[in-house]
């Protein structure tokens, strides 16, 4: 990437810029700070995240994340960026759809996590076309046009400057490349919002304690979900990044939302 | 979206369990790595895509069968047809017929279903011996004898079946049956139901002495 680039993409972030703060769950903390705290939530549940993720979704999120894989367009001999991709769920089904002409790129800022799913899709065999970069979102450290297909899922919350990093993937994907993001977004019923409401701010956190011995980071969990930015916020953010042909889908009632945008 | 993903999900891990009770299919899957098969099916809303590697992945797919056979890549297959012609894809001769007759639609590398179909009807899978794993292997045993003969006259009576209706649609006869063909048709149906119940009691008591 070149130096201008980087900072045209600083210039452009539309989060919150005029203050020096930002939000940590519902805490307001120093911008600087947010990176260092978001790492110290994943080093705290790297080892026990797939466990809590099937238990605090009841498995849905492996149906949110095939209907990802579904909506990718992912076909042999293409180039696949898993950013934030954590232990790999997406990136063990990419590494195989892409086959052995292909790559996928597990990248994450966090090393525990890119650890735990370097050991898991070694585990499967899954080893010839996987790299493994330890990257921030906002500054990917790859060269323009360089992948097809860039997938984002549960991570974009966690990101200091969400503009910066759309424009940052907006770089690296190759013109007719595609990005999905799937995050928690808006549940688009008052009644379910509620019942969502209670379950993850008091239910939630006592499974983070009784399974992972970690409350803290579970209620951070929660707490970032209601900061993100609603359903139609983040079309228009892709938008802003230059996306085309931008698009969301609600999934099981808006608790989750899949976004889609394409570089032309 | 969550209907279609779960139904995807519980595929994939059917089929490959199934193809894992047999140590052969490994072999058998070789020639398909790295190909994918697409198929839509009428009354279903979505269509599947299966994608082999040392297993099998299967995919929904977002587009219609038009937009998805726009990928000729030589490493594709894409077929479109309804539930009841499905049965009849895997006699090679009924083909060209079922895309005369507009019931079937077969776009690049025919070889990838055919392998595709060959890896499922060469899957050698000893169910005694998977059943025996729960059961023990005295009732295991048992209930495979009684299966066994069970299958057995079910095929000959299909055979029978297949082979009536054939000549009277290749050779145009009247379709009215005759008395004694219905009377005979009926005969074969009883037996076929005794055999039933005789099998399904044997089950029963096979289930109640565990
Ligand atoms: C909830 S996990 C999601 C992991 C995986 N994609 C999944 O769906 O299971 C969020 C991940 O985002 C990563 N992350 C947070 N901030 C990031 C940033 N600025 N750049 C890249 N990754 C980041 C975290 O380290 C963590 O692994």
């Amino acid at each position: 990437m070149s130096d201008t680039q980087s900072r045209d993409d600083a210039s452009q972030n539309m989060d919150e810029s005029v203050t020096e703060q930002t939000h940590f769950g519902f805490k307001q903390v120093d911008k600087s700070q947010k990176a260092s705290l978001v790492a110290n939530v994943f080093d705290s549940v790297a080892a026990k995240y797939d466990v809590m993720n099937d238990l605090m979704s009841f498995g849905v999120h492996r149906l949110w994340k095939r209907y990802t894989i579904d909506c990718a367009g992912v076909r042999a001999g293409h180039r696949v960026l898993d950013i934030a991709g954590g232990t790999g769920d997406l990136t063990a089904k990419f590494s195989r759809l892409v086959g052995p002409t292909g790559s996928v790129t597990l990248a994450d800022i966090n090393l525990s996590m890119l650890k735990v799913g370097r050991d898991k899709l070694r585990d499967q065999g899954l080893v010839s076309n996987i790299d493994y970069v330890q990257a921030d979102a906002e500054a990917l450290p790859f060269p323009d046009n360089s992948f097809d297909v860039v997938t984002m899922a549960f991570g974009l919350r966690n990101v200091t400057e969400k503009q910066n990093a759309l424009n940052s993937i907006y770089r690296v994907l190759k013109p007719g490349g595609r990005l999905l993001v799937l995050e928690f977004s808006k549940p688009a019923s008052e009644h379910l919002s509620k019942i969502y409401d209670m379950y993850s701010f008091h239910i939630l956190p006592r499974m983070g304690q009784m399974v992972a011995s970690d409350a803290e980071s579970y209620r951070y969990l929660a707490e970032s979900i209601r900061m993100h930015p609603d359903q139609e916020t983040l079309k228009g953010m892709f938008e802003q990044a230059g996306f085309e042909q931008c698009d969301y889908s609600n999934l099981t009632g808006g608790i989750v939302a899949l976004h889609r945008g394409y570089k032309f | 979206m969550p209907a279609a993903s779960l139904f995807t999900a519980t595929a994939e891990t059917l089929l490959n369990r199934l193809i894992a009770l047999d140590e052969d299919s490994a072999q058998r899957l070789v020639p398909l790595a790295g190909k994918r098969l697409s198929v839509f099916i009428e009354q279903l809303p979505v269509g599947i895509t299966l994608v082999f590697s040392t297993r099998i992945d299967v995919l929904a797919e977002p587009h219609s069968f038009e937009d998805v056979c726009v990928h000729q890549d030589g490493e594709s297959c894409f077929i479109k047809t309804s539930l009841d012609v499905l049965p009849s894809l895997t006699q090679t001769s009924q083909i060209t017929r079922l895309i005369r007759a507009d019931k079937l639609q077969l776009q690049g590398e025919l070889s990838i279903a055919q392998q595709t179909a060959a890896l499922f009807q060469q899957l050698d899978i000893d169910w005694e011996e998977q059943l025996a794993r729960y059961t023990g292997d005295v009732p295991a045993h048992e209930a495979f004898a009684s299966a066994q003969k069970f299958r057995q006259q079910f095929a000959a009576f299909g055979r029978r079946l297949q082979a009536g209706l054939g000549n009277a649609l290749t050779e145009e006869k009247d379709i009215a049956v005759s008395k004694l063909a219905v009377m005979h048709f009926n005969d074969e149906v009883d037996a076929l139901r005794d055999d039933v119940q005789r099998f399904e009691a044997r089950l029963s008591l096979l289930e109640k002495n565990q």
